[in-house]
Parts: structure tokens; C-alpha cells; sequence
């Protein structure tokens, strides 16, 4: 059953069409990623899921209701930038916010006792959020996500900002809520990580769904049309390929989609001409390459991939 | 719009305020500040401000100086035997402030007299001197007339008033008027500390929470309107609170010491009252102890007040608080004070005409305009007997503005808590209220 349904959604400010007709559903137990470059749509996306904005047309369901007050309720809500109160005491900022979403004020404490005790924090319950290191709040921050246990767990940029320890502490979590059932939907426009967790994807640009469905199944779909090559000696041939795109290119590697079906042995002879060849490897395109070759590389600024 | 969330969002609001340190000292010193800074307004007023001026008087009539010299030997000294050169050098080269030239022909018609100065003037000096010239012209004008002495006593008489109040059983009441003026006075001024002092506080607690981002986790929970709602009582409930606290510490300490407090109340009111003759005869009355009853105030005004206090709040938080949600610092709140600070201004600079003529048309515009009115209907309730239809017409068209700059508010604050980064313009603000 599909948790969330976003059916030909718009979203204007002004002139500027921040959401245009876009559709998804996201399946219950999954872990569904929102990519694209920064400025696609994706954080006015997760507002109006969140009932922070409202749609100027279309419809979006949570369990079947259409978004609401009494949805919010469902959702557990990180957003992209995040804050504190930074002279409230901890836990009584974290039995606010569980308040807010409709906890009652003993589940709300038992709730925040045992996340506080699961981070080794508990004895943080009486200091104030300034005191804190940035480390320290970015814990809180996602106790305050998580306490009124949703069904839904929605992550702006999750992994923006974060340590790396609590960037791994975040994803043993992220999976462990997918194990007990719950629905995640995240959004980033760093591809790799959508690699390693995500289920289903919906690409995002300028404001349009482009592609969207498995991650495997899309994968499979383009086919091994990418080498992974690894080398030693000097790469300067790479520049004389034509009918290539070139993503991920170092001193001794180079991700090499092939295009208009150029012959890969070609490029191996080549390659073994100028260069040892240590690794030469049929792949699936990376995400990335899937994202530039929908989009078309023209539609694309670079430096925002 | 859910109450319960609403009263979420107000008890974090009120308790982490009513808490803090700033608070606390707030509470303490602000009557402490009034205190001092009404301490020093009376030492102004009464303190004489123009004694170490000194003026050369060059008498041609061989009378009057002698009497100017006896008058105040500090202000006036005789330059008679100098020359006329002399003398303007020595206010040239400020051994003198001033200098003045006295004939006969001052004292035989109506002839004006020229005081001139080097230096700075002042109004207060001129009409020190003006009022010595007076009396003592007027005296040597009686004797070369050879009036009795039954005449001149008779020009020594001053005709002194009295006022007693008529109330609607047809008694006359002892007069309150100068105590009233000052409550109503201090009234508005409180409801102007209140409008302002506690709008800047939501102000900046709305600054805090857009910045902080905070404001995207509550608005995925409860709607901007029950936040909106929900801050503005609470900090509405912080200024009841702080003024509770102010009343009660009035109380405790004037019934502690009623017969001191009395005493110099009474005393500062005559002095501060612009009506010097009215001030003299006070003083001549001696004071009353009995008379003290005068200080008890009518609890209606205590009513009129919250009333006030209360609409005239909401409206301005609201706006306080729009200004807020379009900023992304207090820095940037620059360019919208004026629509905040300049209708609060005008009604705290009306205050003083109000409580001086309360029943001006201009005192019952300010009055009964919905901007003004929180501040300045308070201070005619206290000073005069305000028509019902005035109360009613100024808390009719005060509901009604409520209503309306809330209305545009709570929609500039829906938008603007969520637009980071982008500075925004008046322009904004009006898309902003027609998108919404």
C-alpha cells in the first residue's frame, strides 16, 4: 500500500514554479530517496508532504488522508537546516516538541528517557541545548524527530552537517526502522549515499519528477554500459575517447559511460596502449551518470552535481 | 485551530521567559528606572536654572537699580558708573552675560526694554528677567503715581483658584485633578513601555525561531496560526505578570509608609503642575493629611486599562511579529520599524497634550484612532469624564483594526518564517499577504 501518494502536485512562488505535476507513491517498509541538484523542488516537495505549505493544485495522501493536521501527526519531520532552542534545557525542549505532536506527557518522557539513554545521553536531560556540542545537538535534533514514533520518517539532507560517527549511527538507524516496518523518505543531491540505502528513487529537476521507480530495476534498465577502469601510468588518453562521458575521473581511475554504442574493446586496446591496466570492468551506470544522461548534461550546472 | 497546541506553545513561551534572568532584573529595575528618571524630571523643574547669569544693569533713572540689586544680588549688578563701551566689552568678553539700559522713559510710558546678551540666550532666563522688571517698574510706577497704601496693597492681592469637582450625587468632591493626571499619565506611559517593551520580545522570539530553523519542526506540527496565537498571548500573559508584580510592589510600599509617600506625592504634584499660581496656593493651603483619600483610584480605570492593554497589544504583536518573520536578523528590522515605531511614538508624544487637555478634538482623534488609542483613551479615562460613546466607538474601531492587521500579519508570518536567505522588501511583504 502506498504511504504517502503525491498526485500532479504544483507549487508556485511568483513567477518561479518551484513544483511542477509531480507525482510519486511511496510503499510502506521502504526507503525512498528524493534526488536532484540543490533548487529542484525537493525541500518544497517535503513541506508540502509535511502540511508545512499546501499545494496550489493536486493531491497528497498519508495513510489515505489527505494531508492535514491529523497527518502530521504520522510523520516524523528533520528538516534540511536545523536549530534548537538554545537555552532550554534539553529535555524539556524534546517533551515540547513530542508535545507538539500530540504525545501525552508521560509517553513523551519515556519516549525521550529511552532515546536519551540509546545515545548514552541521559544525564544531558537537565542542560541547556547551548552547552552542548555541535555533535552533542545533532543527537537531540534527531530525538526530537523520532520520540512520538511515526509511521513516517521524512529526512531533509539527513546526512548534511553530520560527524561521520553520527552519520553511520544515523543510517544502523535509518535501517533498523525499514526492519521494523517504518516508511523513510529522504531527499539529497549527493548520489552515492542514495546508492547504498535507498529502494525506490525519485529524480528531481528544475521542479519535475524526470525518473522515478526502483533503484534496481533502473539500474538494469541502462544496461552495463559504463567501464570502471583503474590504471598506472599516464591517463591523458582518456581525452582522446570520443562517444564517451566521463564521470568520477582521478590520476589512475576513470568511470567511462560509452555512448552510441562505441565498441568497449576500443577503448581496452587503447587504454592498454598508453597505460597499465590494473581492473577493466562492465558496470551499471552509477546514479550520477543516470542523472546526467536523463536530464541531458545541458540542462545541467555542473557544479551542483 | 487546536486550543491544546495553542496552550503548548504559550506555556513554553511564558515559563522560559517568566524564568529568565533578564526577566527578573527587568521587573526590578524598570520601576527603579521610572523612579530615578521621575526623580530627575522634578529636579529639572524645580531646580533654578538660571541663577549664575549675570546681568549689568546701567540705571539712568537712579531708582530702579537698587531695587533690581535687592530683588537677587546674584542676577544683577550695577554698571551705572561705567560707560556704555565698557559695558558692551564686558559682555563681549563674557564678564558679563548681559546688559540692560534703564530710563525714565520705561517707567513714564510703555516704552519696551531691551535686554541684550552675548552668549547663549535662554527662554527661561529672559522671562526671569522680564518678571523682575515687572514688579519692580510697576512699584515705582505706583509710588510717582501716590497711590494709598490701601492701593498698593491691593495690586500685592492675588486672586488665587480653588477647584472642587461636582459629582453626579451633587456633592463637590475634593479635586483630584493634578493626582489624576498623573495616574493617567503613568498609565498610558505603561501601556507604551507594554506595546513596545513586550513587542520587541516576540519580536525577537519569532527572529529566533525563523533563524534557529526551529520554526520547520513546529510548522510540521502545529499551523503557523496556533504558534502565532499561542507566542503572542504568551507573551501578552508575561506583561500581566510583570505589571501584577508592579502593582502589588506599589501597594506593599506605599501602604508601608502612606503618610511619606503621601506627603511627597502631593508635594511633586504641585510642583510638576504647570499652573504656578495654583502650585503657590497649594503650598500656602499647607497640606492636609486627610486629604490623602484623593490618591484612591476609581477600579473601573484598572479595567479600561487591561482592556486596552490587551486589544492594543495583540494588534501591535502581531505586527511585531510580522516584522519579524520577514527578517533574517534583528539588524534587518530597520527598514520596517517606521510603520511600528512611528504610531507608537506619536501616541506616547500626544500623551503629554492629552493628559494636559483631555477633551481637545485632537485628544479624542488620538483617543479613539485605533493606533493611538490603547495609549492615550487610558490616560482621558483617568484625567476626565470621557463620554460612553467614545470608550465604545475607540474599542469598536480598535476591535475592528485588530482584526485587520492580524489578519495581514498572521499572513506575512505564515510566508516569511519559511523564506531564509533572501532579504525581503516591502514589495515582498504585499505578495506575500495577496498569495497567502
Amino acid at each position: 500500500m502506498a504511504v504517502i501518494q503525491v498526485e500532479q502536485i504544483n507549487k508556485a512562488f511568483g513567477k518561479n514554479n518551484a513544483v511542477n505535476d509531480v507525482t510519486f507513491n511511496v510503499e510502506q517498509g521502504r526507503i525512498f530517496g528524493l534526488l536532484g541538484p540543490n533548487g529542484a523542488g525537493k525541500t518544497t516537495t517535503i513541506r508540502m508532504i509535511n502540511n508545512i505549505l499546501t499545494p496550489d493544485s493536486g493531491t497528497i495522501t498519508i495513510n489515505g488522508q489527505i494531508a492535514s493536521a491529523a497527518t502530521q501527526k504520522m510523520i516524523g519531520y528533520m528538516p534540511e537546516e536545523r536549530g534548537l532552542y538554545k537555552k532550554m534545557k534539553v529535555g524539556e525542549q524534546l517533551l515540547y516538541f513530542s508535545e507538539l505532536k500530540g504525545m501525552k506527557t508521560k509517553e513523551a518522557k519515556e519516549a525521550i528517557n529511552y532515546w536519551l539513554d540509546r545515545f548514552g545521553a541521559s544525564d544531558w536531560y537537565k542542560k541547556e541545548v547551548g552547552e552542548l556540542s555541535k555533535g552533542m545537538s545533532q543527537k537531540i535534533q534527531f530525538i526530537a524527530t523520532v520520540a512520538h514514533d511515526p509511521d513516517i520518517y521524512i529526512f531533509d539532507e539527513p546526512f548534511s552537517g553530520l560527524d561521520p560517527i553520527n552519520s553511520e549511527t544515523l543510517k544502523e538507524i535509518i535501517i533498523e526502522l525499514k526492519g521494523k516496518g517504518k516508511t523513510i523518505l529522504f531527499s539529497t543531491h549527493r548520489m552515492e549515499q542514495v546508492e547504498q540505502m535507498c529502494d525506490d528513487i525519485c529524480l528531481f529537476n528544475n521542479g519535475k519528477a524526470v525518473l522515478q521507480g526502483k533503484l534496481r530495476e533502473i539500474k538494469a534498465s541502462f544496461g552495463q554500459n559504463t567501464i570502471n577502469l583503474e590504471f598506472e601510468g599516464d591517463g591523458s588518453f582518456l581525452d582522446k575517447l570520443t562517444e564517451v562521458r566521463i564521470n568520477n575521473r582521478s590520476t589512475n581511475f576513470a568511470e567511462i559511460r560509452v555512448l552510441n554504442g562505441q565498441s568497449m574493446q576500443d577503448i581496452l586496446k587503447l587504454a592498454m596502449a598508453h597505460a597499465e591496466i590494473h581492473k577493466f570492468e562492465r558496470i551499471e551506470p552509477s546514479l550520477q551518470e543516470i542523472f546526467i544522461s536523463t536530464v541531458g548534461e545541458d540542462n545541467l550546472k555542473s557544479q551542483e552535481v | 485551530m487546536s486550543f491544546a497546541k495553542v496552550l503548548l506553545v504559550l506555556k513554553r513561551e511564558y515559563i522560559t521567559r517568566v524564568r529568565s534572568k533578564s526577566f527578573l532584573l527587568s521587573t526590578i529595575l524598570t520601576p527603579l528606572v521610572l523612579a530615578a528618571f521621575g526623580a530627575l524630571m522634578f529636579w529639572i523643574m524645580t531646580s533654578d536654572s538660571d541663577t549664575e547669569k549675570l546681568v549689568g544693569v546701567m540705571d539712568n533713572t537712579g531708582v530702579l537699580v537698587e531695587k533690581l540689586v535687592d530683588k537677587n544680588e546674584h542676577r544683577y549688578v550695577d554698571v551705572s558708573d561705567l560707560s556704555i563701551d565698557s559695558v558692551i566689552n564686558s559682555v563681549l568678553s563674557e564678564n558679563l552675560d548681559a546688559y540692560l539700559v534703564l530710563d525714565n522713559k520705561h517707567i513714564d510710558t510703555n516704552e519696551r526694554l531691551e535686554l541684550i546678551y552675548g552668549g547663549s540666550g535662554s527662554l527661561g532666563f529672559s522671562g526671569s528677567v522680564q518678571s523682575d522688571l515687572r514688579d519692580i517698574i510697576q512699584e515705582e510706577r505706583l509710588s510717582r503715581a501716590n497711590v494709598s497704601d490701601e492701593v498698593k496693597a491691593l495690586f500685592e492681592m492675588r486672586p488665587r483658584l480653588d477647584t472642587r469637582k461636582l459629582t453626579a450625587e451633587g456633592e463637590s468632591e475634593d479635586d483630584k485633578a493634578g493626582f489624576m493626571s498623573a495616574v493617567g499619565f503613568i498609565l498610558g506611559l505603561l501601556i507604551f513601555i507594554g506595546l513596545f517593551g513586550y513587542g520587541a520580545i516576540l519580536m525577537r522570539s519569532v527572529i529566533e525561531e525563523k533563524t534557529s530553523r526551529i520554526v520547520e519542526i513546529i510548522t510540521s506540527s502545529i499551523t503557523p496560526m496556533e504558534l502565532l496565537v499561542g507566542k503572542v498571548t504568551g507573551v501578552c500573559l508575561l506583561g500581566f505578570t510583570q505589571f501584577t508584580v508592579w502593582a502589588v510592589m506599589y501597594i506593599g510600599i506605599s501602604m508601608a509608609a502612606i503618610p511619606v509617600a503621601g506627603l511627597i506625592m502631593q508635594d511633586q504634584l504641585s510642583e510638576i503642575s504647570n499652573n504656578a499660581e495654583m502650585s503657590a496656593a497649594m503650598q500656602d493651603s499647607g497640606f492636609d493629611p486627610a486629604s490623602l483619600e484623593i490618591l484612591s483610584i476609581d477600579p473601573m480605570i484598572f479595567v479600561y486599562f487591561f482592556l486596552f492593554f490587551i486589544l492594543g497589544f495583540f494588534m501591535y504583536a502581531s505586527l511585531f511579529a510580522a516584522v519579524g518573520s520577514a527578517v533574517d536578523s534583528e539588524q534587518e528590522t530597520q527598514q520596517f520599524m517606521p510603520i511600528l515605531m512611528v504610531p507608537i511614538m506619536a501616541g506616547y508624544f500626544l500623551n503629554t497634550k492629552v493628559m494636559i487637555d483631555p477633551d481637545t478634538t485632537l485628544a479624542v482623534f488620538a483617543s479613539i484612532f485605533p493606533l493611538t488609542s490603547p495609549i492615550n483613551m487610558i490616560t482621558r479615562i483617568a484625567v476626565t469624564d470621557v463620554p460612553f460613546w467614545q470608550i465604545t466607538a475607540s474599542l469598536a474601531a480598535l476591535v475592528l483594526s485588530f482584526f485587520g492587521i492580524m489578519w495581514v500579519s498572521a499572513k506575512i508570518y505564515r510566508v516569511g518564517i519559511l523564506m531564509y536567505g533572501k532579504k525581503a522588501s516591502w514589495g515582498d511583504l504585499f505578495k506575500w499577504v495577496r498569495q497567502s
